[in-house]
């Protein structure tokens, strides 16, 4: 009885929390110099990353972050981002405001010429990273512990579900491409699946240790797919190369004018772009509709209480209802992202060619 | 669009992160994991085919008392027959011991008659001599006489001998 009241309590406030605080944070910072909204540029401030990570409730104060930036002179500077976050210029920097580096820090050389400086700073993206870099790895090494203590014994509880979460990995999408080649491959892929999950899920949470918009982000998922085309093309076989560039077509496809060479080069590549956007907009649309959501509240505000009443309970159950739908889609990116890094792999890994005539 | 301009800091500190994280899952996680599940799977196995040994041999067991029940059973049945054979055997023996017994008995009992009987005709025959010894006797003691003495005497001699039996 108790527990139970516990959970629907837990659950009320954390349903209040959603409702709260995505309209305030969101109503904090659409509010401009004039008080008017600024929808798109709060959306992308949302989805994009940022110097210093937002606290619900106020738009000036920031959790500060380091920057860490390299200055046309090639001298190291790092400071606080608090130092810039308001609008102020600290050792020359300052954070760009409308002009071509929206939202980044940028500097001015020595004739007064805006520019940007080689930016290494530990950003609101950054810092989410290494979030997750620790969070998966406390949940994998706890099970991993597990295992070299207890033996044979199955582990129970969240242990377990992470246990067979792996094993559902390994010997669902791993396994059963890779065959007898799924050992050599699966640290990296089990890797990627758990980063990848482990971010998605921080970043549906609305405050501070999570929120940020990671995988929606086009760096993250383009450092992900150069690393399965890096890993698909290092362990490439003979056969993976021969029929890229002598596959077994007639030969005026190939050889006057190397047609298949340049489609298949061509795919060498498509590959691994295919799997960037599809991470990078599954997320950053889930992103994108909840805030767009939480945003309506503000939209439909002059028009009268009433109105703006009906458009938060709408607003509100729809967001939770997207936020739920995003756990999903959280979980079949990461699964999708894995199985297709899985298949790429599995595909240069062909040792004969069946197709010899 | 900066949404779609790739950061170089991100990328780097992305890169850097996801190698750290590799590195050490590579290292202390994954292999750990991977190969603790496929020992329990291999144990898992090697249980499940145990005991279907175990049930096998239990089947077996079962089937085997059976046959030593029915083994039993048939020993059982055999002994009570032999038992009855045995019973009906002794009892005829001992009838037929009794018959012959009897059978003696009675020749003894008519062997004893025959000569009771010997005995007593022999008895009567040498009254019956000796009194038609006395009769013929006295008859030729009183033939001489008178024929009608004779006649009498012959007659006394007869009533005598009626009177007598």
């Amino acid at each position: 009885m108790y527990i139970l009241s516990m959970k629907k309590v837990f659950l009320i406030l954390t349903m209040m929390m959603v409702a709260f605080i995505a309209p305030s944070t969101a109503y904090a910072s659409s509010e401009g110099e004039g008080g008017e909204l600024k929808i798109k540029e709060t959306i992308f401030h949302h989805l994009g990353d940022g110097y210093g990570w937002e606290v619900p409730f106020s738009h000036h104060h920031r959790i500060p972050l380091p920057v860490i930036v390299k200055d046309y002179n090639g001298d190291w500077h790092c400071f606080s981002s608090s130092r810039v976050t308001n609008g102020e210029t600290y050792e020359g920097f300052y954070i760009s405001h409308g002009e071509e580096y929206n939202g980044k820090i940028v500097g001015k050389d020595a004739s007064g010429k805006v520019y940007r400086p080689l930016d290494f700073s530990i950003t609101k993206n950054v810092f989410a990273l290494w979030i997750s870099v620790v969070v998966v790895l406390m949940c994998v090494l706890s099970v991993a512990r597990w295992h070299r203590r207890n033996g044979s014994k199955a582990p129970r509880k969240g242990l377990g579900a992470i246990e067979s979460l792996i094993s559902f990995i390994y010997d669902g999408v791993i396994k059963s491409t890779l065959k007898d080649k799924a050992p050599r491959f699966a640290p990296y892929l089990l890797t990627v699946f758990f980063f990848i999950f482990g971010m998605n899920l921080l970043g549906l949470i609305v405050i501070f240790p999570g929120g940020a918009n990671l995988t929606g982000n086009i760096a993250v998922t383009l450092v992900l797919a150069i690393l399965t085309f890096i890993m698909t093309n290092l362990y490439g076989t003979k056969t993976y190369w021969k029929e890229i560039f002598w596959p077994d077509v007639p030969m005026w496809l190939k050889c006057p004018i190397p047609i298949m060479q340049v489609i298949e080069v061509f795919g060498m590549f498509t590959k691994p772009a295919a799997l960037t956007v599809r991470l990078f907009a599954n997320m950053m649309g889930g992103h994108m509709i909840v805030i767009v959501l939480t945003m309506l509240i503000f939209i439909f505000a002059p028009m009268g209480a009433a109105v703006t009443g009906a458009t938060t309970v709408v607003s509100v159950g729809f967001s939770i209802f997207m936020l739920l739908i995003d756990v999903l889609v959280s979980f079949i990116q990461a699964y999708v992202f894995t199985m297709l890094s899985t298949i790429f792999i599995s595909l240069a890994q062909e040792e004969h060619h069946e197709g010899h005539e | 669009m900066e949404l779609f301009t790739p950061e170089f800091g991100l990328i780097f500190w992305m890169f850097t992160s996801f190698a750290i994280l590799f590195f050490v899952l590579a290292k202390w996680g994954w292999p750990v994991i991977i190969k603790g599940i496929d020992e329990r799977a291999d144990l898992i196995d090697k249980g499940v085919e145990y005991a279907q040994n175990a049930k096998e041999q239990l089947d077996h067991a079962r089937e085997e008392a059976e046959k030593y029940i029915a083994e039993a059973r048939r020993q059982q049945a055999d002994m009570l027959r032999d038992a009855d054979k045995m019973k009906t055997q002794i009892i005829e023996e001992a009838r037929e011991a009794a018959q012959k017994e009897a059978k003696k008995v009675m020749e003894a009992a008519k062997q004893s008659i025959e000569q009771s009987r010997k005995e007593a005709e022999q008895n009567f025959r040498d009254e019956v001599s000796a009194f038609a010894l006395d009769i013929a006797g006295k008859v030729v003691r009183n033939q001489l006489a008178d024929e009608k003495a004779q006649k009498q005497l012959v007659n006394t001699l007869l009533d005598e001998i009626e009177n007598k039996n």
